[in-house]
């Protein structure tokens, strides 16, 4: 038969349940703004009755049976790809947007230089002799070495902005997958108390989401809980309570921009990473930094090599107004690596206009114009690649907008798929203050009910101890 | 759906930073004019608006060329009619002083007019366009003819280019047209030599010129009719230059540059969806259990 402490006793342990509901409610509406967090509840159940009086059992009251997250693991598996696919091309657009160098109607851009040189040549075919009419076209191609240079460094910024944010984000990389091994670590401890740590779930859902979104490491399960991370292509980052670190190294096989290596789990290495390896936001400064803008860069390097040895065998043959032959219009490497940056006029070509090969022959000086038309019809014919030079900058500035155009798309693509998974999953695992109200309120009244009961019990044993 | 208070907030950022790209993308079309800034926007047009610059700016240069070029054939022109009457005046001299009624003063003062006439020749054929001595050949730097009617320049042929690949002949030879090269008859020789014949009284010598004179002339003519047809290349290379890089231009713009009121419209439009958005967002926000209780 159930005595009256007995009453308060259980009445006792329903009040610290409901204070506890009201605890869940309090941390879900604290962290109703807090990324990435799953919200809480508190799930009561009747204690198991453990008296018979009478014709029954007795309950011994409320308990809080668990605190569990919300989740719903069929979003969840998706999160990944989508975050890895936006954080890649949203970058990779990112990056290529910023490049104005080869805009149309860019300020001093290559193809107005090429038109230029092209124009200024034109005009001296009319009148060799004339200084001014050389000076004006030494001056032109001085204009297009230049542009070549100015357009080539543009497109080297760039891709050197791309290497620092590769540096900050393999930096970010290193520091999250450590933090995750030692949340694994952590999480298992804690479980081995019995309890989900919730907090620390959630903790390591957020960096494993930064993982993804940075590198596109996939998570991987296993059967104690642990999650590790695997990069595309399978090479861990993180594993179990281990994680690999990134480094970054010059590549002097790609003009000094930064390689990846890694410095296994396991301690092994280091050894290079290919860029298949990467995906996310490294993936995609390296798409944009090696793919659209590497080869918009090299393709300019041939455009540059490829017009200056053209003009230089024309000018070569031609006879300058002093009689001499033999003259270099351009200076440019032996080979097309970085010859859009190493372009330049001749410096005795700059120093004396005079030195400007119209002539097709000496004895034609100082009126001969052939070689200067055949100077100018290197504007239509084909160099190395396959075509002229003005179509070849145009195929480039094609073929970069095409790239560009791609990425943007993909941006707004991956962006809308990530926007909506992040919408379902928030509106699975997101906090609703008018739900935490309610369920405040329902625990308020169930707190003020069982305070009832201490009263109406301690009133009814004062009663018992007043008998005489 | 269930709806988070997170989610309200979440969309209102979301849309509106939608809205305002959109508003922005309308604005920077409407202020700049143009529909294409960057090849991202639209390559093949991105492509055809460089390719349409170069294009542009080629027939910019030939137009220009061609001009000077039509300015130096002119000027060839001029110099040439103007030799044509020399030679009619020479032929008048000779046909009128040929006639053994003319005393020998009276022919001496005919040589001393064609003397005149030889070196106001030689000053035509001396004719130079900025610079260029433009009957010289390539020796264009000094003048062809020396006051004796001896040529000092050479047998080259300017050409100009007046549309991409075609070139033009820009100037004649004189030493063809002038001085016979090749079968014809030395212009100047024949001047003198008619000189020669008034002064010294010879009859004969007067009217022989004759025939000279008449194929100095003929050659003076079939020049003339050469440079005219040049001057007509060159008319119409402008032209062509001038109609080309319109049409390049005006295909250019029409794929390129912005239609100004659909470009207005989408602006108003993008604004109208912004401002919607920001109500909406601010409405949702209105409404919380919070309040209530």
């Amino acid at each position: 038969m159930p005595d009256l402490i007995s009453i308060l006793s259980q009445a006792s342990g329903s009040l610290a349940a409901h204070r506890e509901s009201a605890a869940v409610a309090s941390q879900n509406i604290a962290n109703v703004n807090t990324p990435g967090y799953s919200r809480q509840t508190a799930n009561l159940e009747a204690l198991t009755p453990a008296e018979l009086v009478a014709n029954g059992f007795l309950g011994r009251g409320v308990g809080v049976q668990s605190i569990t997250q919300a989740r719903d693991s069929f979003l969840e598996r998706q999160v990944p790809h989508a975050l890895s696919s936006k954080g890649w091309s949203s970058t990779e657009s990112d990056a290529l947007s910023a490049v104005s160098a080869l805009d149309p109607e860019a300020a001093g851009g290559l193809g107005s230089a090429l038109s230029a040189f092209y124009s200024s040549l034109r005009a001296v075919s009319q009148n060799p002799a004339d200084p001014a009419l050389r000076r004006a076209a030494v001056s032109a191609t001085q204009t297009l070495t230049r542009s070549f240079n100015r357009t080539s460094m543009a497109i080297e910024d760039a891709r050197s902005g791309l290497d620092d944010k590769i540096n900050g984000v393999v930096d970010e990389v290193n520091t999250a997958a450590t933090n995750m091994a030692s949340l694994n670590a952590q999480i298992r401890t804690a479980r081995a108390g019995g309890a989900e740590p919730n907090d620390l779930l959630d903790a390591r859902r957020r960096l494993q989401d930064k993982l993804t979104e940075l590198t596109g490491a996939v998570p991987v399960s296993n059967k104690q809980g642990d999650v590790s991370m695997a990069l595309p292509g399978g090479t861990a980052l993180v594993s179990d309570d281990r994680a690999a670190q990134l480094q970054t190294i010059p590549d002097s096989s790609n003009r000094g921009h930064l390689t990846l290596r890694m410095t296994r789990a396991d301690g092994s290495g280091p050894v290079s990473l290919p860029t298949s390896a990467a995906g996310g936001v490294l993936g995609g400064s390296l798409s944009a930094r090696d793919g659209t803008m590497g080869a918009a860069s090299a393709a300019l390097d041939t455009l540059a090599f490829d017009l200056a040895t053209s003009a230089n065998a024309v000018h070569g043959a031609g006879f300058a107004q002093d009689g001499t032959t033999g003259h270099a219009m351009f200076s440019v490497g032996a080979t097309s690596a970085s010859a859009a940056s190493l372009i330049d006029i001749d410096p005795a070509l700059l120093a004396n206009p005079a030195l400007l090969a119209a002539a097709s022959s000496a004895a034609g000086l100082p009126g001969n114009n052939q070689n200067i038309l055949a100077l100018i019809a290197t504007e239509r014919t084909a160099l190395a690649g396959g075509f002229d030079p003005a179509t070849s900058f145009t195929n480039i500035v094609s073929s970069f907008g095409a790239s560009s155009q791609r990425a943007r798309a993909m941006a707004d693509q991956d962006g809308a798929m990530m926007d909506h998974l992040t919408q379902l999953r928030e509106s699975v695992s997101g906090v609703s203050l008018d739900e935490e109200m309610v369920k405040l309120t329902a625990a308020q009244r169930a707190f003020e009910a069982m305070s009832k009961v201490i009263t109406t019990a301690d009133s009814m044993l004062d009663t018992l101890m007043s008998l005489k | 759906m269930r709806v988070t208070d997170r989610m309200m907030f979440d969309t209102a950022t979301l849309n509106a930073a939608k809205s305002r790209d959109r508003a922005q993308a309308a604005m920077e079309e409407v202020t700049t004019g143009m529909r294409v800034q960057h090849p991202g926007d639209d390559p093949a047009v991105a492509a055809a608006m460089v390719r349409g610059r170069q294009v542009v700016d080629r027939m910019d240069a030939i137009n220009q060329n061609a001009g000077r070029a039509g300015d130096e054939v002119d000027a060839a022109d001029q110099a040439l009619q103007s030799l044509a009457t020399v030679l009619s005046r020479a032929r008048e001299l000779a046909v009128q002083l040929g006639n053994d009624t003319y005393s020998a003063s009276d022919r001496a003062g005919g040589a001393a007019e064609i003397d005149a006439l030889v070196r106001q020749s030689v000053t035509l054929m001396n004719r130079e366009v900025n610079g260029r001595f433009i009957f010289g050949g390539d020796q264009d730097r000094t003048p062809p003819f020396d006051i004796a009617g001896n040529y000092t320049g050479d047998t080259a042929v300017r050409q100009v280019e007046v549309a991409p690949g075609v070139l033009e002949d820009a100037s004649v030879r004189a030493d063809i047209a002038i001085k016979g090269v090749g079968g014809g008859v030395d212009l100047f020789a024949t001047l003198q030599a008619l000189s020669t014949a008034l002064t010294t009284n010879n009859g004969n010598g007067i009217r022989g010129a004759l025939t000279d004179i008449d194929s100095a002339t003929t050659q003076v003519t079939s020049t003339l009719a050469k440079v005219g047809s040049m001057g007509d290349a060159f008319a119409t290379a402008q032209t062509l230059a001038t109609t080309t890089r319109d049409a390049t231009v005006k295909t250019v713009a029409t794929q390129a540059e912005a239609d100004i009121f659909a470009a207005s419209s989408k602006l108003a439009l993008a604004n109208h969806a912004l401002d919607a958005t920001l109500t909406a967002a601010a409405q949702s926000f209105r409404f919380s259990l919070m309040d209530k209780l």
